[in-house]
């Protein structure tokens, strides 16, 4: 006003600001809006994570398994695939590959059960 | 005893492939046993020299060929810096947060392509016609290690036994908690040739080291015991034992650590 700027200026240049105020404090990581989808994206993110450390920890001792877990094993290995392929390019490829093994000394040690 | 001496001596003059016909094959230095050289495709940086003596020390195989994900095979990985830099492969334990048996931190993998006498990344790449600036003397390390006769000349099974090293076999991010192994039996695999002693395979020691996806069926395919049949031509050719005994454990002339069942 005091550079000569009409009112209704000023009240369109007030309300714009506060309209980008609200939508910077809606993405922001402290908005409590904001929180609960971040949270979820990153429960989503580290889901496959917790599950391949759960699937993926029974290596050791899969001999001791019995036909059932294993299978069950194997079927969790597969359900877990579609998400690790979905992962940026240098993470698809570690994980990727550790899945293959993990699965794949499952399967073996079935394998084993049935022509061993 | 004559039998082995005659047979290690055959093995150990067979020519090997890229060899000229006719020149016998140089035995590996100590300090270059198990090196592996990466060539760098898209910079100019120099290949990557990787000597596995120093990681085979601190780490078990498992936490690299399984935790980490490189290939069991050299160029088989694929490695890229992105990869790095997002902290795969080398960059699991090279990224200055990860600290070493000593509690220093591990150097980070360099990020961007730049000149191989830059910073860290004369640390693995070598400058063209020479080699890297590596942190460790072979000599120095291993001076107070058991020797052994063949490879690094370090007896690694016994160096483990005694606690001289303790490789780590959990690496933050990438290992997970596995259930506890239970105890194998060692069993005795017979040699084709008469009057061989048999191999006396244990499966513990292996598993110290590799665990199980380490080794089935990636390289050891066969599921029914004794179905596969193992021959020395494949094994010297980087098949079944081949796959480590080659380059990196010790190599296939020190016959008598397989072959040690005495001949009844």
């Amino acid at each position: 006003m005091s550079r000569g700027i009409p009112p209704d200026r000023w009240a369109a240049r007030l309300a714009a600001a506060a309209a980008l105020s609200l939508g910077l404090l809606a993405v922001s990581p402290g908005a409590p809006g904001a929180a609960p989808r971040l949270a979820e994206a990153r429960a989503e993110e580290e889901g496959w994570l917790v599950e391949f450390e759960a699937v993926c920890a029974r290596t050791q001792d899969a001999m001791t398994l019995s036909d059932e877990e294993l299978h069950a094993l194997v079927g969790r290995c597969d359900q877990l695939k579609p998400k690790i392929e979905g992962l940026d390019p240098s993470r698809r490829k570690v994980w990727s590959k550790r899945l293959q093994q993990c699965r794949d000394l499952y399967q073996f040690v079935l394998d084993a059960r049935v022509k061993g | 005893m004559i039998r082995l001496v005659a047979l290690a001596a055959m093995f150990l003059a067979l020519p090997v492939r890229g060899d000229e016909p006719g020149t016998r094959k140089r035995r590996t230095p100590p300090q270059e046993f198990g090196r592996v050289v990466n060539q760098v495709k898209k910079s100019k940086m120099g290949p990557v020299v990787f000597d596995h003596w120093l990681h085979r020390a601190k780490y078990t195989c498992r936490v690299c060929h399984v935790d980490v994900g490189f290939a069991m095979k050299a160029g088989g990985t694929d490695i890229r810096a992105a990869d790095n830099a997002s902290g795969m492969y080398c960059g699991a334990c090279h990224n200055e947060r990860a600290k070493a048996d000593g509690g220093a931190r591990i150097f980070a993998a360099c990020k961007i392509p730049a000149p191989a006498d830059a910073g860290a990344c004369g640390r693995c790449h070598g400058v063209p016609g020479g080699e890297p600036r590596h942190q460790y003397d072979f000599a120095s390390f291993t001076k107070d290690l058991p020797r052994g006769r063949f490879g690094n000349g370090v007896d690694w099974e016994i160096a483990e036994q005694r606690r001289l090293v303790k490789p780590v076999d959990f690496v933050e991010g990438l290992s997970v908690k596995r259930a506890p192994m239970p105890v194998q039996k060692d069993f005795a695999l017979g040699p084709k040739l008469a009057g061989m002693p048999e191999i006396i395979f244990s499966h513990a020691k292996h598993t110290v080291w590799s665990g199980c996806e380490g080794c089935h069926p990636e390289i050891f395919t066969g599921v029914k015991r004794g179905t596969t049949k193992f021959s020395m031509v494949e094994i010297f050719d980087g098949k079944f034992c081949g796959a480590c005994h080659v380059n990196v454990a010790f190599p296939l002339g020190d016959c008598q650590r397989c072959h040690s069942k005495p001949v009844q």
